[in-house]
């Protein structure tokens, strides 16, 4: 295999694939990476089409950020080594029918793929890569502290369920209001892009996500029927296929997951390992991931 | 300055629009330019009003998206722009949709929203929905 490295950098840390109930979440904090040499040597891992749309990108910050979340994606998934050696720099990405990323694994031509899942979120303090194992996976995050311009209630009655909207009208304190809308939105992001089909598969008021009730965590998914005769008789079915979790990282984010549901784990909350990484330089792993 | 990067972007809109404006189904250059050369025709004035509405719709479209993104005043911004080059994330474009919702009294489609990419895509609807309203 080549070496292209151009720094004398520590090679990734290799690791096992997540078990079938758990998510690797990994995370990567801009502000963190400030070394010019290191960005140059990320940016030697990308393919020529991801270095065209870091460019496009307009501002110095928002370049950077691009950059960090596509070295995040390639470094993160070359981690799981199987049986081959996996270089970040050749792996190889396709989209889905509805555009959602996957591995082309064609580069690795051996029946032992990793069956990994992967995927990816950023906002503009923090950007984080889900991997997963046999199911999909979908993730989202958001800072605590982002203002909504609009009304909170009236972007929910816009957009949100009805039983969404009449949670979050329960609740009187302006900034707990905000806070568990953002919760909603993480959750409600991360279960469409788990779903893969495109935000037109799953228009936010076709559903309703709500915590179960006396377990610690845990969160179901409510469909609004659509064969209705009368908008009275909307029923909501609830489906257990799929799993939710919901955290605090680094104290400043929310960050939801979902999975597929894979009924062997028993019905068993999801399990999340998470780390905060900057590739090739160091990874932590995060003991206390506060789950809400 | 706007109205002429306006014009051009529109050179770049697919030729079912220009031809929408000038109902022709001529080939976009030689309509565009054939047109521009006759200033006396009826046509290539209703080309430049329409031009000009648009030009102050991606004016509008534009503030919104500003506001939105907290873009600073020098942030390089034209109708081109797509949303996500602009740091615009999920929860930024459907802020965009609500605010242009309220700015230019419309009902925007969740399937249309999603495919509002750019500056001009949302200019371009808003004049759809604008125009496809019951006269008040």
């Amino acid at each position: 295999m080549q070496r292209s490295l151009s720094m004398d950098l520590p090679s990734l840390l290799p690791l096992q694939l997540p078990s079938r109930m758990e998510t690797h979440l990994w995370y990567i904090r801009p502000d963190e990476v400030k070394c010019a040499s290191l960005l140059n040597h990320y940016s030697q891992l990308l393919s020529p089409t991801e270095k065209d749309r870091v460019f496009q990108m307009r501002g110095d910050e928002l370049k950077k950020n691009a950059l960090l979340a596509r070295t995040l994606v390639r470094t993160t998934i070359a981690r799981y080594k199987t049986n081959n050696e996996v270089n970040p720099r050749s792996l190889m990405f396709k989209k889905n029918i509805y555009g959602k990323p996957e591995v082309d694994w064609q580069n690795y031509n051996n029946c032992n793929n990793p069956p990994l899942h992967f995927n990816i979120s950023h906002t503009d303090s923090l950007i984080a890569c889900g991997v997963t194992v046999h199911v999909p996976v979908g993730i989202d995050v958001e800072n605590k502290e982002r203002k909504i311009k609009h009304d909170v209630l009236a972007f929910a009655e816009r957009f949100y369920s009805t039983d969404e909207v009449k949670f979050l009208s329960t609740i009187l304190d302006p900034e707990v209001q905000r806070k568990e809308f953002i919760k909603l939105w993480t959750l409600k992001e991360a279960y469409v892009k788990a779903l893969g089909k495109g935000f037109s598969a799953a228009p936010f008021n076709t559903f309703t996500i709500m915590s179960k009730a006396g377990t610690d965590g845990g969160y179901n998914l409510c469909k609004t029927s659509e064969m209705t005769v009368s908008s009275l008789e909307k029923t909501e079915k609830c489906y257990g296929e799929w799993k939710f979790a919901l955290l605090e990282l680094a104290d400043s984010h929310y960050a939801a997951i979902c999975t597929e549901d894979d009924q062997a784990s028993g019905g068993a909350p999801m399990r999340v390992i998470v780390r905060r990484t900057i590739p090739f330089v160091e990874d932590e792993f995060i003991s206390q991931s506060k789950l809400l | 300055m706007a109205s002429l990067s306006t014009t051009s972007l529109s050179f770049k809109a697919p030729s079912t629009r220009i031809s929408q404006v000038l109902r022709k189904g001529s080939s976009f250059q030689s309509v565009a330019f054939g047109r521009f050369a006759s200033s006396t025709s009826k046509t290539s004035l209703r080309l430049q009003i329409s031009c000009a509405a648009k030009a102050e719709t991606v004016q509008k479209v534009s503030d919104i998206v500003k506001e939105q993104l907290a873009l600073t005043a020098d942030t390089p911004l034209t109708a081109e722009s797509k949303f996500t080059a602009l740091g615009a994330d999920s929860l930024d474009t459907v802020e965009i949709v609500m605010a242009l919702e309220e700015k230019f009294n419309i009902s925007v489609e969740e399937s249309d929203a999603q495919n509002i990419t750019t500056i001009q895509e949302a200019a371009d609807l808003i004049e759809d929905l604008v125009q496809k309203k019951p006269a008040a």
